[in-house]
């Protein structure tokens, strides 16, 4: 009996040391040329790819990548601010609102990235704080078997009609979604939301959440992003990229190194890597649309210039931040 | 053990100046200051202060109407879920205890494995099951010829469901308990004064087994008010909040005011329901006949009813138990969930994925480290309590066990903020924060379990430890130690496991390279990458069925299931 329980108990403690060992040894020796640590909303897979892509050109740096939505990463960011500095070298978000908060608060430091020069001016801060790693463009995603081409919405004013068999995402979680609840504010005014709950939208979580859903067939139309449902129709789902009459909700998402940056020479490399034709084109064979007008879009994608979009209130949002989640919050969740 | 005696063979001295166990007290108490009292006390105090004055001002916040109802609705679904756990787990059990059903051996381990699996993975499987597209939802659908389904698992009921599912073996093992141990010459003797099995039933057994029946049903109700997981991933769709989820929308805000005022809220759910286990067991003593070994009475003939009684246990034993994990292994394998079952939708490409990600190997080795190295410590001050309580009886004690078992009426999400708010400003980000908390969360279960084992030490063995001139600390570690070690391995073994896949204090906790495999899972799963957090899932639960044949061989089927 003891002996049988001493055996299990090594046996349990050689599993553990098994698992933890390689992990440790990796901590413990980093490649010469360190660790970057990144923060960012890019989907989960997406991040990976992108992260391999970046270690392969830059073997002698780690990079170390917390993946999560940006308004859960931001609250992370805005707690460590408060304890010691952001603890990334690195922050690419798809709310680009709150980069201008972030420079406000001195959180961000400047970087004028030598292949910054390719990308359009619009897309950058002037003062060099953060820079358009990508675009992403919110548009309207239907399952064809559930919602045949005739019947379904070519604009945004369509889209509360669909009632329960839509979704959208959630601005509490997603930043993208964020900065389009704060676009269609200015644009339609909360009627459409009051509109929108009236008809029994679904809010589900993330625009990866609405994509998986609506290839499930669990909805016919959602909101979501490109590059997430251009993703699933190339992995077989029965879906399909509207791109609204009034206009997507086009989105620079921003790349910026942080003040409190432990690997500054590292951070640059990525900014660097990520802004130019090498990086851009690995964003391209995931999918999303690039910032750089030398490197061709995805198949089927639109380039930039040939994207039809709503005004972004950047500014505007990232001054009622607050204001304007609270009250989508009172509309849609309560 | 057997090393490092022979430098203490020195005869220590006759005359005892003073007990040094004395310093045992005076190191648990210290301990325990730190590690129970300070970080709970701040949730108190934090729910009360707001800019450096002293307010009520955040309970204000916490009885708003939506906090009232997240306060009903963990309430109501948790008496729900204990409602029917109670009736599926005592038929359960008096089917598989007292009765002919066939296949009763194969079908006990099968309906206690909800247990060892983590509840939101159980959660996970529903919403892929039950879902609006479900493996299960599709051809009901098909066969009711419905466009879209009238009710999912994304609900209220669905949450009721699962946790129902998830907690329902606490009563189907106290009351096989009960019944495994009740004195059967009672019901003989109702028989043979002519009573019928029904009469037997209904004037006898009943009343012997009700108690187990609701001190299991308290169980399940504690369980499910506590419970993070399964609320949160069926109850956002539904906008149905329960406590532990306002708590965390609360921090997510962050509003620490609130999300104390309304952690005090959860414990006095939770003490409520603490007062109500000790009036249901208040005279356990007169009716539980541990004593005797238990005589084996006739098996019950359920008659014509044996295969049909049999078709139905069997039946919720395969929903419960093998359509779940069924569920998460055809998902992981998916493309993309949802797509058309067939050959050309399947993909290893996910476990692929989830096996070379390095973030799911950091979260398995830190769950790993942090199961071990909770349950050691927990077991190691546990041990200290129960001994310097339960056996020593030394001033203080009594003390010492109240603060000690004080954490098990405490929900673990109150649990973590207390240790975030206690420890945070130097712990956070560290897997030591997450390390405090489990340990804080799991000591009463080790005093509980080890003061158990030292109970059925008698005296006379440290006596004679003492007659041959060893001292109170050699006794014990001689002596004592020795001969409960077999309790205490089996109570880490039980730490350990829950600690391995611990969600809901980790997700409040964790941080960049903190994550547990309980956070990486959820996240994923709440972020809607369906397929990875599946694969992982599996890639867990294998290591769980794994852990449990491993713990049965070395127990000899003690433990496990």
């Amino acid at each position: 009996m003891r002996i049988r329980h001493l055996v299990g108990l090594v046996l349990v403690a050689a599993l553990a040391g098994g698992a933890v060992w390689p992990a440790g040894r990796a901590q413990a020796a980093p490649a010469p040329g360190g660790t970057v640590v990144l923060y960012t909303s890019l989907p989960q897979e997406i991040a990976t790819s992108f992260a391999r892509a970046f270690m392969a050109r830059h073997p002698q740096l780690r990079l170390e990548v917390l993946r999560s939505g940006s308004t859960e990463l931001e609250r992370r960011i805005f707690a460590e601010l408060e304890t010691g500095g952001i603890r990334a070298d690195l922050l690419w978000l798809a709310d680009a609102p709150v980069f201008l908060t972030l420079r406000d608060r001195g959180a961000l430091q400047a970087y004028r990235s030598p292949e910054a020069r390719q990308i359009a001016a619009a897309w950058k801060d002037p003062g060099g704080f953060f820079t358009a790693g990508r675009l992403i463009n919110m548009i309207i995603a239907v399952n064809t078997t559930l919602i045949p081409e005739r019947v379904a919405p070519r604009r945004w004013a369509d889209f509360p009609r669909f009632g329960r068999t839509a979704a959208m995402p959630n601005p509490f979680f997603s930043g993208s979604v964020f900065v389009v609840v704060a676009t269609f504010v200015r644009e339609y005014g909360w009627a459409w939301f009051e509109r929108a709950r009236r008809e029994g939208i679904q809010v589900l979580r993330g625009n990866s959440e609405v994509a998986a859903a609506l290839a499930a067939r669990e909805f016919g139309v959602g909101m979501t992003l490109d590059f997430i449902v251009y993703g699933m129709i190339r992995d077989g789902a029965p879906l399909a990229i509207i791109w609204p009459e009034e206009g997507a909700v086009s989105i620079p998402s921003p790349v910026a190194i942080t003040r409190s940056a432990r690997n500054v020479e590292g951070a640059r490399l990525f900014v660097d890597y990520v802004l130019s034709r090498e990086g851009q084109q690995a964003l391209v064979e995931l999918g999303i649309i690039p910032v750089r007008a030398d490197v061709a879009p995805p198949r089927g994608l639109p380039r930039p210039s040939e994207i039809r979009t709503l005004p972004v209130p950047f500014e505007w949002a990232a001054q009622h931040a607050a204001q304007i989640r609270q009250r989508f919050e009172e509309i849609m969740l309560k | 053990m057997a090393t490092g005696s022979g430098a203490l063979r020195v005869p220590l001295p006759r005359a005892r100046p003073a007990d040094p166990r004395v310093l045992l007290v005076g190191l648990a108490a210290l301990a325990l200051a730190g590690l129970v009292v300070y970080p709970l006390a701040q949730v108190l105090v934090r729910s009360l202060r707001a800019e450096g004055a002293w307010t009520l001002a955040a309970y204000g916040r916490a009885v708003a109407p939506a906090n009232l109802r997240a306060l009903w609705n963990t309430v109501w679904v948790s008496a729900a879920a204990s409602g029917l756990a109670m009736a599926a787990g005592t038929v359960l059990a008096f089917l598989l205890v007292r009765t002919d059903l066939p296949g009763r051996r194969w079908l006990r381990p099968l309906v206690v494995l909800p247990y060892a699996i983590p509840p939101f993975f159980g959660a996970i499987a529903w919403t892929q099951l039950l879902g609006p597209q479900g493996y299960l939802m599709r051809p009901l659908l098909d066969l009711l010829g419905l466009e879209r389904a009238p009710w999912t698992v994304y609900s209220p009921g669905g949450i009721v469901g699962v946790l129902a599912i998830h907690f329902f073996p606490y009563v189907f093992l106290t009351v096989a308990g009960a019944l495994e141990r009740m004195d059967v010459s009672l019901e003989e003797a109702a028989r043979t004064s002519g009573a019928g099995t029904l009469q037997v039933m209904r004037h006898v057994t009943v009343p012997l087994v009700w108690p187990a029946v609701l001190a299991g049903g308290v169980l399940v109700f504690m369980g499910s008010v506590a419970n993070f997981g399964i609320p949160a991933l069926l109850g956002l769709r539904a906008r149905f909040y329960v406590l532990t989820t306002s708590i965390y929308s609360a921090l997510t805000l962050p509003d620490f005011g609130l999300a104390t005022a309304m952690s005090m809220l959860l414990v006095a759910v939770a003490l409520a329901a603490l007062l109500l286990q000790r009036w249901v067991q208040r005279g356990e003593g007169r009716f539980a006949v541990i004593a005797g070994k238990a005589i084996h009475p006739q098996p019950l003939r359920l008659g014509p009813l044996r295969w049909p009684a049999f078709a139905l246990a069997a039946a919720f034993a395969v929903t419960i138990a093998v359509l779940p994990m069924a569920a998460l292994v055809l998902t992981s394998f998916l493309r993309y969930f949802g797509a058309p079952l067939a050959a050309a939708s399947l993909t290893t490409r996910h476990y692929a994925y989830v096996l070379g990600l390095e973030q799911a190997r950091r979260a398995l080795a830190n769950s790993l480290v942090l199961a071990v190295a909770a349950a050691t410590a927990a077991m190691a001050l546990g041990t200290v309590i129960a001994y310097v309580h339960g056996k020593a009886r030394l001033r203080g004690s009594g003390w010492l066990d109240a603060v000690g078992t004080l954490p098990s009426a405490i929900p673990h999400t109150v649990i973590a903020i207390a240790v975030l708010l206690a420890w945070g400003r130097w712990l956070y980000g560290t897997l030591a924060i997450i390390l405090l908390a489990y340990v804080l969360a799991y000591l009463p279960f080790t005093i509980r379990t080890t003061a158990a084992t030292l109970q059925q030490l008698h005296a006379s063995l440290e006596e004679a430890g003492r007659v041959a001139g060893a001292g109170p600390l050699r006794t014990f570690r001689d002596i004592v130690l020795p001969l409960v070690r077999p309790g205490m391995v089996a109570g880490w073994i039980l730490v350990a496991m829950p600690a391995s896949r611990e969600l809901t204090m980790s997700i409040l906790l964790f941080s960049l390279r903190t994550e547990t495999i309980g956070v990486t899972i959820f996240n994923m799963q709440d972020s809607g990458y369906t397929q990875i957090a599946a694969a992982l899932a599996v890639v867990v639960l294998a290591l769980i069925l794994a852990g449990n044949l491993l713990l049965r061989w070395a127990t000899r089927g003690r433990l496990g299931f």
